[in-house]
């Protein structure tokens, strides 16, 4: 029966930490800010930091996806898309950055998947996804928010629909932290 | 204070236990023999490099940058130092800032069983090193560092802020004395 038991946490384990299933959100924003001066954004260039990875910046999917969720939920915010660059009031880029990072069963403890002897020092090296969204004030070109979201890529980035999906999640839970000047 | 021995690194290291179970923040700083800190008492800052600190969250992050920044010329002008605009001045700063992952082995390593559940963990930590460079001699007079876990202290602004408020005056204080 314990070893039952131990195959079956083992097979949690394998399943709750294949590539880190949880969306980690937040944001800076620059205080002091009359965000209600803004009305109008459009896509703007990217500076060369943080980089990003050509798994996902080569990836027409995930650009459509993220191009997309990005622009419908800025319209639901009332911010207009622009037609130039130009007369935008925002600039908005991203980076999509994927980093190596070591686990040592941490998220099973967490989670509660295991407390005790049975829970060995398993170590693993998962690939965690940063997507950063920058948006510039385009008059003085400065950043006034940044939004980040953070997934585990394992099973996300060889996935279309679950790639759609956690980058919906992704960019509402962002742009719910921007200030909605309106 | 005297170096005995020229050009070696006079670390003054101090460890730090925060709460149980948190990481120690390490110190140090480096002052170039013979430099005479009188003497120099203007400074200006270096081009900003972009390098990257490991953390996508802060690179190119204006809100962490400036907040750093901030604190040292805060610091610097409580203590007589001057930032000037045009010429040139005594000292050129820089600093460097980087996040990696650290290992804990939280207690597994001991030879008896000092706690039943001993578990290693990972934890993130951030470095921020902060040179001086007589422009002069373009050579490095003074150099401090610092290194502590983060915990949250990036995806919350505030607390990133009064993180890198602490870490910047605790890295000041290794100025030689009467500085």
């Amino acid at each position: 029966m314990r070893l039952l038991r131990q195959f079956a946490l083992v097979a949690l384990s394998a399943l709750t930490l294949s590539g880190c299933a949880t969306l980690n959100v937040s944001s800076h924003v620059q205080r002091g800010l009359d965000f209600t001066q803004y009305r109008t954004f459009d896509w703007g260039p990217a500076d060369a930091l943080p980089a990003g990875d050509p798994r996902l910046d080569k990836n027409p999917g995930f650009l459509d996806h993220l191009e997309g969720a990005v622009e419908k939920e800025l319209a639901v915010k009332g911010f207009e898309r622009s037609g130039t660059q130009e007369s935008a009031d925002l600039l908005i880029h991203y980076h999509a950055n994927i980093s190596r990072r070591i686990d040592v069963n941490q998220l099973d403890r967490d989670y509660g998947y295991c407390y005790d002897e049975t829970c060995g020092a398993l170590v693993f090296e998962y690939e965690a996804g940063t997507l950063v969204l920058d948006i510039v004030d385009a008059k003085t070109n400065r950043l006034i928010w940044r939004g980040w979201a953070q997934h585990g890529v394992r099973d996300v980035v060889d996935n279309e629909r679950r790639m759609a999906d956690t980058i919906n999640k992704a960019v509402k839970r962002m742009l719910a932290r921007f200030p909605n000047g309106l | 204070m005297r170096l005995s021995h020229a050009g070696t690194f006079a670390v003054m290291v101090l460890l730090l236990s925060a709460m149980a179970g948190c990481a120690p923040v390490l110190l140090g700083s480096y002052v170039s023999p013979g430099t005479d800190f009188g003497a120099l008492r203007t400074y200006n800052w270096a081009s900003t490099e972009s390098l990257a600190t490991g953390d996508p969250r802060l690179d190119n992050n204006p809100f962490f940058h400036e907040r750093v920044q901030q604190d040292v010329e805060k610091e610097l002008a409580a203590r007589g130092f001057e930032k000037i605009g045009t010429g040139t001045p005594k000292l050129r700063l820089h600093y460097h800032a980087s996040v990696s992952q650290r290992l804990d082995l939280g207690g597994t390593n001991l030879p008896y069983r000092a706690c039943d559940s001993c578990m290693p963990f990972m934890y993130d930590t951030g470095t921020l090193v902060l040179d001086f460079v007589d422009t002069r001699t373009n050579t490095l007079v003074w150099r401090a560092w610092a290194e502590e876990s983060l915990g949250g202290a990036i995806d919350n602004q505030e607390w990133m802020e009064k993180q890198i408020d602490e870490t910047v005056a605790r890295l000041l204080e290794q100025l030689p004395r009467g500085l």
